[in-house]
């Protein structure tokens, strides 16, 4: 089954790259990801402005070559706030997905592999969790703990899991009757090795290319929240926030609350081009 | 036992009171949850009317510049955030055109019909004041078009993806092959069989039609249940926010309630 696993990636890299919609959004996500990386190593030190600083250019300027997205009701940067705030944002999406993703593959495997009354249990509680769209139940659970970036995080990964755990239960259901799968278990190998050698390594390329669709989702529901004022609390610029805080200005200066929302969009679309080609790279594997 | 007390409370339709609104939440439901209901059926209208019809060309014309462009377009409304869209209605419509009012149900100086249905566009037709109405129905064309232009990209995107799936079905080769004129293959045989799988979108659509209704409103002012909740959000309210929460989960039951019963209207081969 893995014997021409070097092969096998080659071949998913080769079909991926053929999409030049799939490329734009590797591109996309990259040129956002290294910024993200490089702020949080940094700091403020190699933005154009502090980003929290007043009065470093007038007060709702126009965008201009000292200040590329202006100037906001403050005399902040914009452009300086915008990127000093990919990093929370960036990581917010991908340690909501990660667990999602653990968890949900964890909890897919045991309901899938061993079915009864597990299996009854856990659909159902993703049924109750299914029923109430994620913002307003990530509203709620805010609510209950307080706004806060680290607070807004932990109840994003309390939601967001139940997709996860269906599309997992679902392709282990499928792997567990497999030939290689009954050989394993007739020899005896103890159901642990069978979960972590057969089921899970063959699971985890369609779970991961709806996770990388799914970036995108978290990075809106995300934004939403912290435009509901549920996030980090001023003056740390965040996305969804600054459009909140700057959509009182939509006569005077209408670039400001449009600027972090493009950002928002423009990340978005990135991670949707580049999950919808890794998925269509998956499917293509699969029939040939 | 306190939740013993709150079901028991909500079998007899009691569901708390508002110390913030100063009046029980069934009260404020009542008010704010046609305001809401009105904007989704015109945010529906619009999604189906932009969605059909675009899903239905980027299938007709696939790998052409009008199926990329049209990919374009959805791709932009799926990935903006709703707050995104209503601004960027406001800005054109209003600030620049002109040709619409910037938020609330009503003009001021429009005095709101009396409340029989409580729904505000019904009331004033059944008071028979035209102007109401056309007033309240141009105060709901930018929430709703807002909500829509978010969504429709779901249907568009599935529609396309379908039509093509079943324009390679045997049936359609047959049908090919007795000489049925183009034009009748594709709307008649194909596209009712490739709607199905958007019947199991609205499920999708309404939530985040009820997701959307929370900044739409709150950025147009729109009197709404999704104002409501921002509002109760904001002043800690939780006897309204766990009754927001209920009424939405109950709306996303009942659609998924209806799209089976959908199901069985456009798939003959299911029966309920």
């Amino acid at each position: 089954m893995i014997s021409n696993k070097e092969s096998r990636y080659r071949r998913f890299v080769r079909l991926f790259l053929k999409g030049n919609q799939a490329k734009l959004g590797l591109a996309i996500v990259i040129l956002f990801l290294v910024t993200a990386v490089f702020i949080a190593i940094t700091g403020k030190s190699f933005l154009p402005y502090n980003p929290i600083e007043q009065d470093v250019g007038p007060v709702l300027g126009a965008p201009s070559a000292q200040h590329l997205f202006g100037t906001d009701n403050l005399g902040r940067d914009v452009f300086s706030r915008i990127v000093f705030a990919t990093p929370n944002d960036l990581a917010v999406s991908f340690i909501v997905i990660a667990s999602s993703f653990v968890l949900g593959i964890f909890l897919g495997c045991i309901a899938g592999f061993w079915g009864g009354l597990i299996d009854e249990m856990l659909m159902r509680s993703t049924d109750v969790i299914f029923a109430i769209p994620a913002l307003i139940l990530a509203m709620s659970i805010a609510v209950i703990l307080g706004p806060g970036l680290i607070h807004m995080m932990y109840a994003l990964m309390l939601i967001w899991w139940p997709p996860y755990a269906r599309l997992a239960r679902g392709e282990a259901l499928r792997i567990s009757q497999r030939n290689f799968v009954e050989a394993a278990k007739a020899s005896g190998i103890n159901t642990f090795k069978i979960l972590t050698t057969h089921i899970i390594p063959n699971i985890l390329t369609p779970i991961l290319a709806y996770a990388t669709l799914d970036i995108g989702t978290v990075v809106i529901v995300y934004a939403g929240l912290s435009y509901l004022g549920l996030s980090v609390q001023p003056p740390t610029p965040d996305w969804g926030a600054m459009v909140n805080a700057y959509q009182d200005y939509l006569v005077s200066a209408p670039w400001l609350p449009l600027f972090p929302a493009i950002v928002i969009a423009i990340v978005v679309i990135g991670f949707s081009l580049l999950g919808n080609g890794l998925r269509d790279a998956v499917e293509l594997q699969t029939i040939s | 036992m306190q939740f013993g007390y709150y079901l028991d409370g909500l079998l007899h339709g009691d569901l708390g009171f508002s110390v913030f609104k100063g009046e029980p939440v069934s009260e404020a439901m009542l008010q704010t949850l046609p305001f809401t209901l009105q904007i989704a059926f015109f945010a529906i209208l619009f999604t189906l009317g932009i969605g059909i019809p675009l899903g239905v060309l980027s299938a007709k014309y696939h790998h052409t510049v009008v199926d990329y462009g049209i990919t374009g377009f959805y791709l932009a409304g799926i990935a903006s955030p709703y707050f995104l869209l209503a601004l960027f209605l406001l800005i054109v419509f209003t600030f620049m055109l002109h040709l619409l009012p910037s938020g609330g149900a009503l003009s001021p100086g429009i005095t709101a019909p009396y409340p029989i249905t409580h729904f505000q566009l019904l009331d004033s037709l059944i008071e028979g004041r035209w102007s109401t109405f056309v007033d309240g129905l141009f105060h709901l064309i930018m929430p709703s078009l807002a909500l829509a232009l978010g969504i429709f990209g779901f249907i568009t995107r599935v529609l396309r993806a379908s039509i093509l799936d079943v324009m390679h079905a045997n049936y359609i080769r047959t049908a090919r092959a007795k000489g049925v004129d183009e034009n009748t293959l594709f709307f008649k045989h194909a596209l009712r069989n490739a709607s199905i799988p958007v019947v199991t979108l609205a499920s999708i659509v309404v939530t985040w039609l009820v997701t959307g209704t929370l900044f739409v409103e709150t950025i147009f002012a729109y009197p709404g249940i999704g104002q409501y909740a921002v509002q109760a959000l904001s002043n800690l309210d939780y006897p309204s926010l766990l009754a927001i929460t209920l009424v939405f989960a109950v709306i996303i039951v009942l659609s998924n309630l209806a799209a089976d019963v959908l199901y069985a209207v456009v798939d003959p081969e299911i029966r309920l």
